[in-house]
């Protein structure tokens, strides 16, 4: 029977890192290949991980709610080799009923080849510790000089090195003279490791009351909260520190978490040395859930030290990293590769706010929400049609220029983590009503960051209806490969000249604003121009829209 | 690019064979990098053909000879002759075995060699122009350089190096006869290996050096034993003179003139008069500007803890990217700069960078001095043991010097160690490994050290600085 040990695979092109979302499956359970351990959500999307091994799960080594760079080793699995998975699996029940989220129950002679998450500095002052291990902790992304050594002296060794990077305070010699310096066996899974990690976790327990002596004692007071997002980076330094991260104050959130960048980091910590000595020993992450609980909730809410108030310094650093940083690539490999022309027009759409009101109870009725998106869809599935160059894809290494056969229309959902483009397929084939439910459904579960990545794949032309937050033209990136994007402005009352009585004067008409921006390689100015009459005339003549 | 130019492309551009340059394309190469190496003049740099290596086989010829006719005190008479002509023979055969084994390891690694100039025209392009007229141009193209150019001997003003009477060190090492009187400029590490070579060989050496002793950045106590001992060898020193300027000899010499800072003036009259003030970075011919590379004021080029230069994709490693200018801190860097290229978790993260030098007897040193230790803000011990009192010394007939060691009091680790004396080159590698290992002195001095060996002291200046010595008095 052997460990295994299952990194976080590269779930998609360019992926760094994922968010932990939820564990499908607990240690002791029996798993097959393929099957699904853990939901995690990368960038754009949430993947489900599925298993390398068959096997009995053997631990956890990530929090639900934790930010995974990939390449860290997530999970192990006992493969059996022999049939005798189960009953090992009962042996250890006791210190793996709950997951452990991190553990230095791993072999010292099994080196874990992780990516590093950041290039760590060369410390510049004297490391005492050997060349094999300084390169170990280069490896793991660890600051070999953060490491607290076992060794004589305080000599930091590789297997001090591997515990620190798996945050795991039990294997240094936290306590100092106190403690006998007798050798202590690396822990391996199969050996009597509970006694060693029960030490630990009492141990730990004194610390705690230590620190939480101190924040009592005029310190900050820690937020005490169940999960906390951030950056591999931040976690670093928070292990650096000594504070936990759900102990930092925070007003940050990311998809409705809290998110604690380093500086936070940083302010706390000094804050809590500044008031408490000796600093809290590392502490990075909760041994268990119900100690964290134990913890005041509604501390959280109130904790004082903000980032940027305690930082002292104005500039705050975000990191540039997962959607933000797919989007950023997105837009310069468009905005680089595409030339842009936009063109502006204005559609006098009265008669489309009418046709709205009128549909819009019945839409009720069926429990479905009208807005003018899906008659805009429509419109512009019209337009497509007549001007397939604006539905299609240019090839430039085949030398050709794809028209494409579907109208699958990606719709721009702002969201708190980034821009999102779902895409509604076949627009053409589904009906006003229909178009209305999926439009909602894509852009409430874009919101809530629950698209799966094909539902953003494969769309034709994109719609962006920046008019919803305000403002009338703009200038829309394409959605590259993707030739032309549309985008909406608000629909308002503006004046417009209209002609009554054989005299021309303005009046108030609701309007929509049409910003369409085209990649001139495909398609020249003109063809956009006809293109985006041909819309409005849609748009204008929604009886029109019956046709298609 | 020039119209006939042809380009090729490589994934790592190594340029300038020395000791960091061929290690780092041997390494990229080993890596499974595409590497092509530039050199213009001779595989192994100045090391194995102008430095470390030749000086090193005449510093033994010299010592052998000197030995063998002053050992009557262990009953052994000789009056040995020296062929200079057949020494330097020997000297080149050696190096000649050495820069072929360099050219041959690099072929079996798979480096592609070019023999030429390189300059960059570009972030990513360089021209080789090959040697001699009408040899033409390429043009590469590289992912990846590593500039790993070098260094010459300093020249000063009035004092041009022209081997018929101002040599560089370069010279001194290919001389077919000894001079009869060798003034010497510069009293550094070079200028003294040179000296003591030269004493040896029966001229008689005038080192001429502006500071008030030899061996500049030594601690006083082995600079004494060097410089004492080169005075029995019969060395005159000249301290706090500058070389101002030279003339010809009615008597077929030179005449040195030197100059105080207070402006007196000294002639001596030489042979031969010896340049050896300091190395200097290469880099002309290189248009670096057109890389968008800098250099400082010094003429090095910059770099991080990954060899890298400020453009990020062009690395320097060696004597060109700065001190310590060792042809050993030049292969560590050319390993980390071909590994970091490759994404290996690489840096320059070394603790200490042994230095040697090869004079009578020798210097060996790594890592801190007491007072090193003390700046760097740590509590430090210091054990030596002198060569007097080792056994293995008395019997090779060499017993001036020590074996010094410094550690941190509160830790115990070893943080330095100076050693001058018999072979205090090699034994400087044990402190030097447990500096990097983070050894204490306790692990030192419980190491079991074989008898009898020079090594021994190291083990006796650990227990010494420990209070526990059983040969020296504690202290």
């Amino acid at each position: 029977m052997t460990v295994e040990e299952f990194k976080l695979p590269d779930v998609g092109e360019g992926v760094a890192e994922g968010e932990l979302v939820s564990w499908l499956v607990a240690p002791g359970d029996r798993v097959e290949e393929d099957q699904p351990v853990a939901e995690v959500e990368t960038d754009k999307a949430l993947v489900e991980v599925p298993s390398s091994y068959d096997g009995v799960v053997e631990e956890l080594f990530a929090e639900e709610g934790e930010m995974v760079p990939v390449g860290d080793v997530i999970i192990s699995f006992r493969v059996d080799e022999d049939g005798d998975a189960e009953a090992t699996a009962g042996d250890d029940a006791g210190t793996e009923a709950e997951p452990e989220p991190e553990s230095a129950d791993e072999p010292a002679s099994e080196p874990v080849t992780e990516e590093p998450d950041a290039e760590p500095d060369t410390p510049s002052g004297r490391t005492f510790a050997p060349p094999s291990a300084r390169r170990l902790a280069r490896e793991l992304g660890v600051d070999v000089a953060a490491v607290e050594g076992s060794g004589p002296g305080g000599r930091v060794s590789e297997s001090d090195v591997r515990a620190h990077a798996e945050g795991d305070a039990g294997s240094a010699d936290a306590g100092g003279a106190d403690d006998a310096p007798e050798p202590r066996p690396a822990p391996t899974p199969t050996d009597t490791g509970s006694d060693d990690r029960k030490a630990a976790v009492s141990k730990r327990n004194g610390d705690d009351a230590t620190a939480s002596a101190g924040a009592a004692a005029g310190g900050p007071e820690p937020a005490g909260r169940d999960t906390t997002l951030a950056t591999p980076a931040t976690r670093k330094a928070a292990r650096e520190r000594g504070v936990d991260l759900d102990d930092v104050p925070t007003d940050e959130t990311r998809d409705g978490e809290a998110f604690v960048t380093a500086e936070a980091v940083n302010a706390y910590a000094d804050a809590l040395e500044s008031t408490a000595e000796p600093a809290p020993e590392p502490e990075p992450v909760d041994l268990d859930a119900g100690e964290a609980a134990a913890t005041p909730a509604d501390a959280a809410a109130t904790a004082g030290v903000s980032a940027t108030d305690a930082s002292g310094s104005g500039d705050e650093t975000v990191p540039y990293r997962g959607v933000r940083r797919t989007i950023g690539k997105q837009m310069e490999r468009s905005k680089y590769t595409a030339p842009h022309v936009t063109h502006h027009d204005t559609a006098e759409v009265d008669a489309l706010v009418e046709a709205r009101a009128e549909l819009k109870p019945k839409a009720e009725a069926s429990d479905v929400k009208l807005t003018y998106m899906p008659f805009v869809m429509k419109a512009i599935v019209a337009g497509l049609k007549e001007y397939p160059y604006l539905n299609s894809e240019l090839r430039e290494d085949d030398e050709e220029i794809v028209l494409k056969g579907e109208y699958n229309l990606g719709i721009a959902v702002a969201t708190d983590a980034g821009l999102m483009v779902p895409v509604v397929e076949d627009v053409d084939e589904k009906g006003l009503f229909e178009l209305a439910d999926e439009v909602n459904d894509l852009a409430a579960r874009a919101r809530e960051r629950k698209l799966k990545p094909d539902e953003m794949n494969g769309g034709t032309f994109s719609i962006t209806n920046f008019g919803a937050i305000g403002g009338e033209y703009a200038t829309p990136i394409i959605n590259y490969p993707e030739t032309a994007i549309l985008g909406l402005g608000a629909i308002e009352e503006r004046p417009v000249v209209r002609e009554r009585d054989g005299a021309s004067e303005v009046v108030p008409a609701p309007t929509l604003p049409l910003s369409l921006s085209i990649d001139h390689r495909v398609v020249d100015g003109a063809v956009a121009a006809e293109f985006a009459n041909a819309v409005m005339e849609h748009l204008e003549n929604p009886l029109l829209l019956l046709n298609e | 690019m020039v119209v006939g130019d042809v380009t090729t492309g490589t994934e790592v551009l190594v340029i300038g064979a020395g000791p960091g340059g061929y290690v780092a394309a041997i390494r990229a190469a080993q890596e499974g990098l595409d590497t092509t190496l530039v050199e213009k003049d001779a595989y192994g740099g100045a090391c194995l053909n102008r430095g470390c290596i030749p000086s090193k086989a005449l510093i033994t010829g010299s010592g052998l000879a000197h030995e063998a006719g002053n050992a009557e005190f262990m009953g052994v008479h000789a009056d040995p002759a020296v062929d200079m002509g057949k020494m330097v023979e020997w000297k080149d055969g050696v190096v000649d075995r050495l820069t072929g084994g360099v050219e041959k390891l690099c072929k079996a690694n798979g480096v592609n060699l070019i023999e030429g100039t390189a300059s960059f025209v570009g972030e990513d392009t360089v021209r080789v122009a090959h040697g001699g007229d009408g040899q033409g141009s390429e043009t590469l193209s590289f992912e990846h350089a590593i500039v790993s150019t070098g260094s010459r001997p300093i020249q000063i003003p009035g004092f041009e190096f022209a081997e018929d009477h101002v040599w560089s060190s370069a010279d001194a090492l290919d001389a077919d006869t000894v001079p009869d009187r060798l003034g010497i400029v510069g009293g550094g590490y070079i200028g003294m290996e040179l000296a003591t070579t030269y004493a040896k060989l029966g001229a008689d050496v005038t080192v001429v050096e502006m500071l008030d002793d030899i061996l500049d950045p030594y601690e006083d106590d082995v600079k004494r034993v060097v410089r004492e001992r080169a005075a029995e060898l019969g060395v005159e020193f000249q301290f706090g003179e500058g070389a101002s300027e030279w003339a010809e000899a009615p008597d077929g010499g030179y005449l040195l003139h030197t100059e105080t800072e207070d402006g007196e003036e000294s002639t001596y009259g030489v042979d031969k008069i010896l340049v050896a003030v300091g190395r200097q970075p290469v880099t002309d011919g290189l248009d670096l500007e057109n890389a968008g590379i800098e250099t400082d004021d010094r003429g090095f080029i910059e770099t991080d803890d990954r060899t890298r230069t400020a453009v990020e994709h062009i690395h320097a490693v060696g004597d060109v990217a700065g001190d310590p200018m060792l042809a050993h801190a030049a292969s560590n860097e050319g390993i980390v700069a071909a590994e970091v290229i490759a994404g290996e978790p690489a840096a320059l993260d070394r603790q200490a960078v042994p230095a040697a030098v090869f004079t009578d007897p020798e210097i060996g040193t790594v890592g801190m001095t007491e007072a090193e230790a003390e700046d760097a803000g740590f509590d430090p011990v210091v054990g030596e043991m002198p060569f007097n009192a080792s056994g293995r010394a008395m019997t090779t007939g060499h017993t001036e010097g020590f074996a010094r060691i410094v550690a941190d009091e509160e830790t115990g680790f070893v943080l330095g160690g100076q050693i001058v004396g018999p072979e205090a080159s090699e034994l400087i590698a044990e402190v030097a490994l447990a500096i990097e290992m983070g050894a204490t002195l306790e692990d030192v001095a419980a190491t079991v050290h074989t008898h009898p060996t020079l090594a021994e002291a190291v083990m006796e200046a650990a227990e010494n600085a420990r209070g526990q010595a059983i040969h020296t008095l504690n202290r």
